[in-house]
């Protein structure tokens, strides 16, 4: 057996080896990913829905896999951007912690133990379920927590069904006082998303938003677009935010006192002579009443309630006269702070009007409406009146998006009539509405909890029925059709990879219920693709070019000057003007003018707490994305350099904060910064999860929704104020 | 010949990480690394009277790059547009030019054991794309383009508007990453987050970081060879081998 190999032999034997490993291991192009090479990777247009701004969305996909997500170029809306979360939604399709097969509950509620059922198993279950609730209690008695362009799907079935009880945290835990505030005042709420004309503003007036730190696509675009272009920005905010370190005049003004320094700016604006006359005479009705209702309320008054100096009041609104009627004063999004947060929409909508704002160049822009198809329903059974007194108890509550503490409360004290049975479709109702010990006690005496979600949130523990839903990446939705850009447009969100696990789209989720509901004929399409040709027909879009393209855009009328006398009135308010004193709000019982009534300082020792948005995480969604958690994976708790101090708290310190109710949070690290006030403190929403099943999220950070155990109650609309609550911070125990 | 640069308006930039994550994203970028990432700096000061602002760092393209010379194999270079690459054929690893490089815009990826860095998307350039980064950016703050291009746009950003680049008095090696913003905002920025002296590498770190993998590869297409020599001995017999 023995052998003799030359050296010569061995040398190349060995040299072809080492190229051979050395060939393996080279990249294709220096830099790029080994997969990125020749071979053709399919793009496939859609929407993004890390968040509900829906950017559009260029999916690369190879082998059925998503490679990459980019920006769409063709998006008339977001033209080829995306945010952090945008950017990461391959990361949300592949999460190993999905929801991946209908579960039915086994243990107790809320102790986690569910074993598989197949679809036709649970969706058999549920609606066996739904017909006994029916039987005994009525339709009305099953209420619907719905979230996301998917559960419209299923929305329609509930309407079908017979309940009136579906209340998204969309109204009463966000924009619901600003829609009403605007359309008491315009006649016409805002919309998403908001049309508000930053681009061509040459003055921004941000209270309270934190754009950049907030980022929606498209209005951040506009944001930076309008600095470069030189726009002026006056940010109102107790805390430093990203938007006040690029402010020409920050005001950090004390928490809850906005509508003080808003009666202030009108003061001077009518004092002074200086708001629009032209525009005021033309369209409002009510500058006498508003006139004499402000002439007390001076800088100088202001000045004692807000903490800001007099001055710098005036200043501000004499920049803001300057600048008319380019000035965009934005209303907001998440509006629900301290419970009079209608009259603080109203007081901004006020100033809007009086700079002549509102559909002007570099104001608020309006609308242009597109008639999409609807599809032909039969009509909705009639049902008994609300159980969340939505236009009863709360007369100028949606009916449509309803009052999600309001059905917590009627399911507790089954007032009007009792509640037995949920289906919490996307929404997180332990998550975004506060006073979670109520809603856990609710859900108790429920005789039915069905969850649909893509991941197991916290709630799904307690679920008798957990149905695993799509992601937006696996099915069709609704398009968008969206009249509240410059150019209106509809865009489509179709699927670029099929299903994963046993997850199903809530299109075919619905459409399945109906079959066995017998409620087939409000679902009048065999496939989503008919469904989509149904809604765009009317608009005259060639459907091909749609899908490939993802978007389709229209002309449209942004301004007063170039309406048509099609897109119906200017100011669809009972008098047809801009209602400056509003004879509605005196009708009901209301202050007719916005009135500052006061806040409660924090006690001694206690911060009030602030919340908001971080750019990289979507409110409680996002916590489990591994590329998010990797750029952020907890939050912080901002307090000011001197409070700190005297706490002896050092930057990075792990604390726990507890609430008036005695209420603790988690352990969470201090920011210690001199960007806060000394009266509050500042968290972001969304961590501190409470599933375990989110295997990368639990118990990371703070939760802020579970330290709001207090709520004020906006009596006119019925939105649940959160920024009405009160910590004080201690030291975490050190451990082991 | 273009000299690529980039020009960053911190005035615009609202810090939201979008290029982090479409740069991770087209890279494959491990995550805890990262070859662009937005910093913020402050709030520092009073209240009041505040600063504080975002801040993104990445790879300068120096002029004369400190990670080139570091290089001990010729993988990292700057090719004749300006843009300092790595060739991953010949990097072994050592991450000496992630000791060198004072921006700290260089890490070696754990997963193949190279270095990576921002090459400014040199690959979707020559397909006449903007970088990832770029493209994505949600408030359009970020600008390629070629700086020896009097009418080009970073050009007119980077001179005609006074943008300011990262160094200070002990490392100036020619950065072509161009700030702009309000004086005092690109003033906190730049002294918060300041070059900082090149790491050189010592003789025992040269033995650890060169001559031994150098040696074990040696070692290991050794064996290799062997091992492929016998398998296909065993597989064709002795005979050929006979002389």
């Amino acid at each position: 057996m023995s052998s003799r190999i030359s050296r010569r032999d061995w040398l190349r034997r060995t040299s072809i080896a080492g190229a051979f490993t050395a060939g393996t291991a080279q990249a294709i192009e220096p830099g790029r990913p080994a997969w990125r090479g020749a071979e053709r990777v399919e793009q496939i247009a859609t929407n993004c829905e890390m968040c509900f701004w829906r950017c559009g969305v260029l999916a690369e996909v190879r082998d059925g896999k998503v490679v990459k997500l980019a920006g769409n170029p063709d998006h008339p809306l977001t033209a080829g951007r995306l945010c952090a979360r945008g950017n990461a939604g391959s990361q949300l399709l592949y999460d190993p912690d999905r929801l991946k097969r209908p579960m039915l509950r086994t243990g107790a509620r809320g102790q986690g133990k569910f074993r598989d059922i197949s679809w036709d198993q649970a969706l058999d279950f549920l609606a066996a379920r739904m017909t006994d609730l029916k039987r005994k209690h009525g339709a009305e008695s099953l209420a619907f927590f719905p979230h996301g362009v998917a559960s419209t799907f299923f929305a329609t079935l509930m309407k079908a069904f017979g309940t009136p009880n579906s209340a998204e945290p969309a109204f009463s835990q966000c924009r619901g006082p600003r829609e009403v505030g605007y359309a008491l005042t315009f006649g016409a709420g805002l919309g998403s998303p908001e049309p508000v004309d930053l681009e061509e503003s040459k003055l921004i007036v941000l209270i309270g938003s934190h754009i950049g730190e907030n980022v929606f696509t498209s209005q951040v675009t506009a944001f930076s677009t309008a600095l470069e272009r030189g726009a002026k920005l006056i940010v109102v905010d107790p805390r430093f935010s990203v938007a006040a370190a690029k402010a020409n005049w920050w005001l950090p003004i004390r928490p809850g006192t906005d509508i003080a320094l808003l009666l202030a700016w009108i003061n001077v604006l009518i004092e002074d002579g200086a708001y629009d006359k032209e525009y005021i005479a033309r369209y409002a009705a009510g500058l006498p009443e508003l006139a004499a209702h402000v002439r007390e309320f001076t800088p100088e008054w202001a000045e004692c309630i807000t903490e800001l100096p007099a001055g710098q009041v005036r200043e501000t609104a004499r920049a803001m006269a300057a600048a008319k009627p380019a000035v965009a004063l934005h209303p907001g999004r998440h509006a629900t702070w301290y419970g009079d947060d209608t009259q603080r929409a109203r007081a901004m909508a006020i100033v809007t009007a009086l700079l002549g704002s509102w559909g002007r160049k570099g104001g608020i822009f309006l609308p242009t409406n597109l008639h999409a198809g609807s599809g032909p329903f039969p009509p909705f059974p009639k049902t008994r009146e609300r159980a969340d007194g939505a236009g009863t108890r709360y007369p100028l509550a949606s009916e449509e998006q309803g009052l999600t503490m309001g059905l917590i409360e009627a399911t507790l004290t089954e007032k009007p009539y009792p509640i037995k049975g949920w289906i919490v479709y996307g929404q997180n109702v332990l998550e975004s509405i506060p006073r979670r010990e109520q809603t856990l006690k609710a859900i108790g005496q429920l005789d039915l909890l069905v969850v649909v979600d893509v991941m197991p949130m916290e709630q799904v523990q307690y679920a008798d029925l957990v149905l695993p839903e799509a992601t937006y990446l696996e099915r069709y939705d609704p398009p968008a059709v969206v009249s509240s850009a410059k150019r209106p447009f509809i865009a489509v969100r179709q699927p670029v990879v099929d299903p994963l696990f046993d997850s199903r789209p809530g299109w075919w989720i619905a459409k399945q219920m109906s079959q066995r509901l017998g409620l087939e004929a409000y679902f009048p399409w065999s496939t989503p693709e008919e469904h989509l040709e149904s809604i765009v027909r009317p608009l005259d879009v060639n459907i091909r070019q749609l899908r490939a393209r993802g978007a389709v855009s229209f002309a449209g009328r942004p301004y007063i000057d170039n309406r048509q006398p099609g897109d119906g009135a200017l100011f669809p308010t009972a008098s047809g003007k801009i209602e400056l004193y509003s004879p509605m709000l005196k009708q009901l019982g209301f202050d007719p003018l916005p009135r500052f009534n006061g806040v409660n300082d924090p006690p001694t020792g206690y911060f009030r707490l602030l919340y908001g948005r971080a750019p990289v995480h979507s409110f409680a969604r996002s916590q489990n994305n591994a590329w998010l958690d990797a750029l952020m994976p907890e939050n912080q708790v901002w307090i000011n350099s001197d409070a700190a101090r005297d706490r002896r708290l050092d930057e990075g310190d792990r604390v726990i904060l507890e609430n008036q109710d005695g209420v603790q949070s988690l352990p969470v690290a201090v920011r210690v910064t001199p960007g806060i006030r000394r009266d509050c403190v500042y968290m972001v929403h969304g961590f501190g999860h409470a599933s375990r099943a989110l295997r990368r999220a639990y118990h990371k950070g703070a939760s802020d929704t579970r330290l709001m155990t207090r709520v004020g109650i906006d009596p006119i609309m019925g939105g649940t104020g959160m920024r009405v609550n009160f910590v004080r911070v201690r030291k975490a125990q050190e451990r082991g | 010949m273009a000299r690529y640069a980039m020009v960053i308006d911190l005035q615009k930039c609202v810090g939201c990480q979008a290029c982090t994550m479409a740069c991770d994203s087209e890279y494959e970028v491990p995550m805890g690394y990262a070859r662009t990432h937005v910093r913020y700096a402050g709030p520092q000061g009073t209240l009041p009277h505040l600063v504080a602002g975002p801040y993104i760092a990445q790879c300068n393209h120096c002029d004369r790059p400190a990670c080139v010379h570091a290089c001990p194999t010729g993988a990292t270079f700057q090719s004749a547009d300006g843009i300092v690459k790595v060739n991953r054929d010949l990097c072994i690893g050592c991450g000496f030019c992630v000791e060198a490089c004072p921006y700290d815009a260089r890490y070696l990826n754990p997963v193949i054991n190279k270095v990576d860095k921002c090459d400014f998307c040199a690959s979707r350039l020559e397909k006449g794309l903007p970088p990832a980064c770029v493209a994505t950016c949600t408030a359009h703050a970020k600008y390629l383009g070629d700086l020896e291009d009097t009418r080009s746009e970073v050009f007119r950003l980077a001179y005609e508007q006074g943008a300011h680049r990262n160094e200070t008095d002990d490392v100036h090696i020619g950065p072509n990453v161009y700030y702009l913003g309000k004086p005092q905002n690109i003033g906190l920025a730049l002294a918060t987050f300041p070059p900082r002296r090149p790491r050189l590498v010592t003789q025992g770190q040269f033995w650890r970081g060169v001559v031994k993998p150098l040696v074990l590869a040696a070692i290991g297409a050794t064996f290799i060879g062997q091992a492929v020599a016998f398998f296909h001995q065993l597989r064709t017999g002795e005979k050929q081998f006979e002389d």
